[in-house]
């Protein structure tokens, strides 16, 4: 396990919401790896657990969810450490949250403490977990504004956020997260508030310091435009599952689960003629009403008998693509009969 | 009020000459003013629309395209009067052919016409009051304009609902109870009760999932044909707009900057602007990532309350000659429904859309 280049292995996870209704199984048996250097897109529609598994990674699922099994290791110094077993509130995951492993969030606008200056946020971090002083902190702060092309940094550092647009309060969140080396950078669908032509500068600029650092992104998003930009692996979320998982090229040109390949035929392409647009049927089940068996054959088009019956495994196809579904698994029937007796 | 605009005269590029428009806008200017102290002293103009024309053929989608602030969602807003506009016109050909200029209107003179212009709204939790029912918010519109009897009402209702693909059980529900998707049908069927001829769906489909929005874009095309309806379709998403519109209108801070065909403005954009809007969209294909280099515009969007002189565009436009920091330039008419307001559109060869 130690021999490959991953930095980030997750094994069964499960984060589970304890509701006054019923538990939620948020997260119900994700297995992921992230390469170190290179971008993992995490996609799916709204509440499908995208971005609980990411805070799952920092220790910051919000209550009353919990991590309820699994194994999260991370590589730090050529160890590789459980963050599931971390209390969330301890010394340990702290060393790792902010520095190792750093987030930006989707609203630029919410996510800074209107409260504080720029500089003064992003010193915050720098003075936590590195031992500057703080004449050093506010120079590191101003290359980092710099870096991320905010124009006049030096001015800019003792401004509060509200005189930032958008773009620019997206550009101080990324001198946030890069401010201490992280090895891994999430980040939850940080350009969907932003206009196409401040996406397509802040989508450059986040490849480009990636380049520079070396370190692996985590990218969550719904938006298979995006993907399809900077991806080099995607993994395909529906109802906290992961169901397919391969390099960008198969998932667009050649998906194998049926609700990656109606997923990729319900939007609208650009570089096509008009034509009738074909949706996925039915919606998202209730969260307390999960289907039996797979999570999705209610809406599935080749959804067979057997689907209502028997929960699909990571089936491999070829090497680095694997699939959650029955369809491509061939020992269904001893499964069956292995799961009566 | 010194810089309060007067009317102009009509362009003659744009009049309703056309036997086939519904609508047409001809330099409408919407300016919010700016204040400042206890007693609200004027300050400027923001200029929310500033000198926008376009028209709209019957039974057409037109698509009105642009970043945040650049003011497509104030045009819309004016053309079903929820805003009165600082100056200009807004004909509309009413069912007998009688052409009305809704800008000037009243309150009370402007009634008639709210039923057939109506409008969808973006987002479907807050656009929907909670302490209604599904039938009080359907049938509010056709109470206000005493359109028809208690038990009309009902079954127009039902009717309605039915076309829009929800239950007519579910009409003594409240919005709570229905999901993203479903509350945007509700609101679509809001629009459609009074039997309107014009929409104005304002990022109608931006807040659903894609699963979702792809059954909405599907529905709202459907009830076109069956209802003989023409919509406006604002949007930021260029390819929802590419699937569903059949011209384009492209803003730029308060200003139309292009209007083409669907096809010619993705493939052959005239204005520098738009080119760059175009090379920014994802292409959902990891092969056409190489194909042909993103523009990437400097600096930011310019503030309509102190835009810059001439072209609003040229601070950031790489074809930018001094002539673009002089004059501004109007909308010109290139032939085949290409109307482009830049003074160099006829030199530039700009590239279109990636493809895969």
């Amino acid at each position: 396990m130690t021999e490959n280049n991953n930095l980030l292995e997750v094994y069964d996870l499960k984060v589970h919401f304890f509701t006054d209704e019923g538990v939620v199984k948020a997260i119900d048996g994700v297995d992921m790896n992230v390469v170190n250097g290179k971008t993992l897109c995490l996609v799916g529609e709204s509440g499908c657990g995208k971005s609980v598994t990411c805070r799952a990674f920092l220790g910051i699922v919000q209550k009353p969810g919990r991590i309820v099994s699994g194994q999260m290791l991370f590589r730090q110094n050529d160890r590789m450490i459980d963050i599931a077993k971390m209390d969330p509130k301890g010394q340990e995951i702290r060393q790792i949250r902010g520095k190792e492993i750093s987030m930006i969030f989707q609203e630029p606008m919410t996510s800074l403490s209107p409260m504080y200056t720029v500089g003064n946020q992003i010193m915050e971090n720098i003075l936590l977990h590195t031992g500057a002083s703080k004449q050093e902190a506010r120079e590191r702060t101003i290359a980092l504004l710099d870096q991320v092309r905010i124009p006049k940094p030096e001015r800019l550092v003792d401004e509060y956020p509200f005189r930032l647009s958008g773009g620019m309060r997206q550009r101080a969140m990324i001198a946030m997260a890069l401010s201490c080396n992280p090895t891994m950078l999430i980040a939850d669908e940080p350009t969907t508030a932003l206009d196409v032509t401040t996406q397509a500068q802040i989508l450059d600029l986040m490849l480009e310091l990636q380049y520079k650092y070396g370190m692996a992104l985590l990218f969550i998003t719904h938006d298979l435009g995006v993907v399809a930009e900077i991806a080099d692996e995607v993994a395909v979320m529906y109802l906290g599952k992961i169901v397919e998982r391969a390099d960008a090229d198969t998932i667009f040109n050649h998906p194998q689960h049926p609700y990656t390949q109606a997923l990729l035929r319900s939007i609208p392409k650009i570089a096509m003629r008009r034509e009738e647009l074909d949706p996925i049927k039915g919606m998202v089940p209730s969260p307390f009403r999960r289907p039996t068996g797979c999570n999705f054959n209610p809406r599935c088009p080749k959804a067979m008998s057997v689907c209502r019956e028997i929960v699909p495994s990571m089936t491999q196809l070829s090497p680095g693509h694997t699939v959650a579904c029955l369809l491509y698994e061939s020992n269904i029937k001893n499964r069956k009969e292995g799961e009566q007796a | 009020m010194t810089e309060q605009p007067t009317q102009e005269v009509v362009q003659p590029a744009l009049e309703m000459r056309l036997p086939d428009t519904l609508l047409e806008v001809n330099n409408l200017k919407m300016y919010f003013p700016i204040t400042e102290g206890l007693f609200a002293r004027l300050k400027g103009y923001t200029k929310a629309a500033d000198d926008v024309s376009l028209f709209i053929r019957k039974g057409e989608t037109l698509g009105l395209v642009g970043e945040s602030g650049c003011g497509k969602t104030t045009v819309g807003r004016c053309i079903v009067r929820a805003y009165t506009p600082t100056a200009g016109q807004i004909l509309y050909k009413n069912a007998d052919d009688k052409i009305v200029d809704l800008a000037p209107l009243d309150r009370k003179t402007v009634q008639p016409y709210r039923k057939e212009i109506r409008m969808i709204f973006q987002d479907p939790y807050s656009s929907l009051n909670p302490r209604m029912t599904v039938f009080d918010i359907i049938s509010e519109a056709l109470k206000v304009n005493k359109l028809m009897s208690q038990s009309e009402m009902e079954d127009r209702v039902e009717y309605i609902l039915q076309r829009v693909g929800l239950r007519p059980e579910y009409i003594k529900r409240y919005p709570h109870a229905f999901s993203g998707g479903e509350r945007q049908r509700i609101g679509i069927a809001r629009a459609l009760v009074t039997n309107p001829r014009l929409i104005v769906a304002d990022e109608a489909v931006s807040a659903l999932d894609v699963s979702i929005r792809a059954q909405i874009l599907n529905l709202m095309e459907e009830l076109q044909r069956d209802f003989d309806l023409t919509y406006l379709f604002v949007s930021h998403d260029l390819s929802v707009i590419r699937h569903i519109c059949n011209r384009v209108v492209v803003m730029y801070v308060g200003k139309v900057v292009e209007i083409a065909t669907g096809l010619d403005i993705y493939m052959n954009p005239k204005h520098p602007y738009t080119e760059a809007l175009m090379s920014a969209v994802p292409v959902s294909n990891p092969r056409a990532r190489d194909k042909g280099a993103r523009i990437r515009l400097p600096g930011e969007v310019a503030d309509p309350s102190n835009p810059p002189p001439g072209c609003y565009f040229h601070p950031r436009c790489r074809y930018a000659k001094e002539q673009c920091s002089a004059e501004t330039p109007v909308l010109r008419d290139m032939g085949n429904d290409h109307f482009v307001a830049c003074h160099f559109a006829e030199e530039l060869t700009l590239t279109g859309v990636r493809m895969a």
